[in-house]
């Protein structure tokens, strides 16, 4: 029990925890990812690219991001003051040289276009060579938010002359185009892993439910000492840990059952010993004292009334055995225990007992038994005490018959055991006749063994036809 | 001198009346009312008849310790019990059992044939018809004649067990099972030759056998 207690201390807090609670902290944590995750990956995507791609972004966009590049030109142009067109002209083939991919113009106050570079670009990209209103602003409209990324700046001081200057670049050179689609590759890239840990999370969580109903289910089904399952550990105090732990109260309440049942049954099975030793002993005496009673000289009549006496005595004796033995075989005292046996060797070893008695009671025994072994699952006391009844019947209720029957008889294909008599039959009337007990433990002891029994009876006689229940058995009948 | 017998019972009417019985049958009869010194009562004795229900020490642990104490000592349980659950438990250590009531000379019987078999039976040799069985020296005279019958070592197993069992009808196979020691399998016709032989030494006419009798349809018998 410490090792046990010890066990659920160590486990941590999520372990702790219902089924439930720990499912919903699951899907909890698993909703919550969602708004988390977006800046998460942002974060997690800027401090990478910040650590490790710094020199990739100065690469993509080598002028600065576009606000850069405004600023720069701007300032360019507020440098070209007055705006002479030779000091302009220079400036710009420098400024050329320095955006190699951008293609630059400037425009003089009375709206000409004056140098535009590269010079083999002329006439293209909506450049007009004299500049008016609506070309300014077609210009413009154009350029605004449209590839290539057009700066227009005017010269002079506060860029308040009349004469401007264009920078056009690739956008993609003012703005981290490529760059930006690589993080959306992180993002679903990102996005996917999370979806995939909260499956496994999920998974995992219903795969370890899962083991352990199903180690819980094996611990119910396995069956320990006295047929009764073994209680099972308790690891963990959520809902199956509880199952757990009821299964075990079970286990205790089924085992304290069955050891006041036993209690019961030892005190039941002693009842009946005393019982069967109070009855018997001054039956014994009786017997004893009858016997003496024999050996002294007496009248015909005398002898007559002792061998009813010592009949009665016998009878009786009978009874109580079984009385008491169908007692002890309905309250489930007598455990049969079957094994297979050749039914014809232990009919035959029965019916050897039984000569002598039959031979005194001028009984004529007909035995014709197969050599070959016919094997039963069957209990060898049970199935003797079974024969001794039926052959104690002969004695008592068919002696007139002078005949006892003992063979195999084919049936529907089944080997049969037959018991013949010649008797007056069980409707007849008969001396001994009783309760019938003896025939009730034949039934049950039959049952019990998965044999049936059939009785043919007529005032000529009676065939019981013993056999094996239930067609789906193998038989064993020869070798 | 008379066979000596220990008889443990409690029960005063019981116990009167065996003792009579077993002494007009010409046994000598040691009679206790309790288990608690039978061992050293059973000193000298030839078997035991023992109660199941004492005072004190119940039969089967008395018998137990008789056992242990002297295993070759026959023990034949007597008990007013039912005969299902102490059948059982009895047997494990007696040799034989007798369900009360009984018939006296049905006990008497049992106790004959624990005394043969256990060859504590009286010196004097067995007279089965015409033969004189002399067990102690295993030898077999002819009565009449006074020639000795020899039997081979099966045949005279054989004998022996029917003789060991007096009046009883042993089925085939447990003839054959004692004396073979193996399972009974196709021994029939081994079993019947031997036989035949055996009739053949010991009976007055092998053709209508007057000593070892077939029970048809189960095994043979030898009548005292």
């Amino acid at each position: 029990m410490s090792a046990r207690r010890d066990g659920r201390r160590k486990q941590g807090f999520f372990a702790r925890q219902s089924l439930l609670t720990r499912y919903i902290l699951i899907v909890v944590s698993g909703f919550l990812f969602i708004p988390i995750i977006i800046p998460l990956a942002s974060l997690v995507y800027m401090t990478t690219s910040a650590i490790g791609g710094g020199d990739d972004v100065r690469f993509t966009m080598k002028y600065g991001n576009a606000g850069e590049v405004e600023m720069d030109w701007h300032a360019e142009a507020r440098s070209l003051r007055g705006g002479r067109p030779d000091e302009v002209n220079a400036r710009l083939r420098a400024l050329a040289d320095e955006y190699p991919e951008a293609s630059l113009f400037w425009v003089d106050a009375e709206g000409q276009t004056r140098l535009r570079l590269p010079e083999d670009a002329e006439g293209e990209g909506g450049v007009p060579d004299h500049w008016s209103a609506d070309d300014a602003v077609r210009f413009m409209k154009t350029s605004v938010g449209g590839d290539p990324f057009t700066v227009v700046a005017f010269l002079g001081e506060n860029n308040g002359e009349a004469a401007f200057m264009a920078l056009q670049l690739p956008r993609k050179l003012v703005e981290a185009g490529p760059s930006s689609g690589s993080g959306t590759t992180f993002f679903v890239a990102f996005v996917c892993v999370s979806f995939v840990l909260f499956t496994a999370l999920s998974l995992l969580f219903f795969l370890r439910i899962r083991k352990r109903l199903l180690l819980l289910q094996a611990a119910m089904s396995k069956r320990g000492e006295h047929g009764l399952p073994a209680p099972v550990e308790v690891k963990r105090a959520d809902e199956i840990g509880g199952l757990e732990g009821a299964f075990n109260g079970m286990v205790e309440q089924l085992k304290a059952g069955r050891e006041r049942q036993q209690e019961e049954e030892e005190l039941r099975k002693k009842l009946i010993s005393n019982l069967s030793h109070d009855l018997r002993t001054p039956l014994t005496v009786m017997r004893g004292h009858l016997y003496t009673l024999g050996k002294e000289p007496l009248s015909g009549a005398g002898k007559e009334s002792l061998a009813t006496l010592e009949r009665k005595a016998d009878g009786l004796g009978e009874l109580i055995d079984n009385l008491l033995a169908y007692t002890l075989m309905t309250s489930g005292r007598y455990r049969l225990e079957p094994e297979p046996a050749d039914v014809w060797r232990l009919a035959r070893e029965s019916a050897a007992a039984w000569y002598p008695v039959w031979e005194k009671a001028g009984i004529e025994a007909d035995i014709r038994l197969p050599a070959d072994p016919l094997v039963w699952k069957v209990d060898k006391l049970a199935f003797r005490r079974i024969l001794d009844n039926l052959f104690q019947n002969i004695v008592r209720h068919a002696a007139g018959g002078r005949y006892a029957g003992l063979y195999a008889e084919r049936r529907d294909g089944r080997l049969m055991l037959v018991i013949e008599d010649r008797g007056p039959g069980l409707s007849g009337s008969s001396e001994g006749k009783g309760a019938g007990i003896g025939l009730a433990i034949v039934e049950y002891l039959l049952r019990e063994m998965g044999l049936a029994w059939e009785r043919e009876s007529s005032e000529i006689g009676t065939r019981i036809l013993i056999y094996q229940s239930g067609s789906s058995e193998t038989w064993g009948d020869s070798r | 001198m008379n066979t000596e017998l220990l008889y443990i019972e409690d029960d005063r009417e019981i116990g009167t009346f065996v003792v009579q019985h077993l002494r007009s049958s010409g046994y000598e009869v040691k009679w206790l009312r309790s288990g608690e010194q039978a061992v050293e009562q059973a000193e000298g004795c030839k078997l035991v008849i023992l109660d199941v229900m004492l005072p004190g020490l119940d039969g089967f642990t008395v018998g137990q310790r008789l056992k242990k104490a002297m295993p070759g000592l026959p023990i034949l349980m007597l008990s007013a019990r039912t005969a299902i659950d102490d059948k059982l438990q009895g047997l494990q250590f007696a040799d034989d059992y007798v369900t009360k009531p009984f018939h006296p000379d049905e006990l008497t019987a049992r106790i004959e044939v624990l005394l043969r078999r256990s060859g504590n039976h009286a010196p004097e040799a067995l007279q089965v018809k015409h033969l004189l069985v002399h067990e102690r020296e295993n030898r077999i005279v002819n009565g009449e004649t006074g020639e000795e019958i020899l039997l081979s070592g099966k045949q005279f197993h054989i004998f022996n067990y029917l003789l060991r069992h007096l009046g009883q009808i042993m089925t085939k196979e447990q003839i054959y099972e004692s004396v073979w020691g193996e399972p009974y399998l196709e021994g029939d016709k081994t079993l019947m030759v031997h036989i035949r032989y055996l009739r053949e030494k010991i009976e007055k006419d092998p053709a209508a056998p007057a000593i070892i009798e077939t029970v048809r349809g189960i095994g043979y018998r030898v009548r005292a």
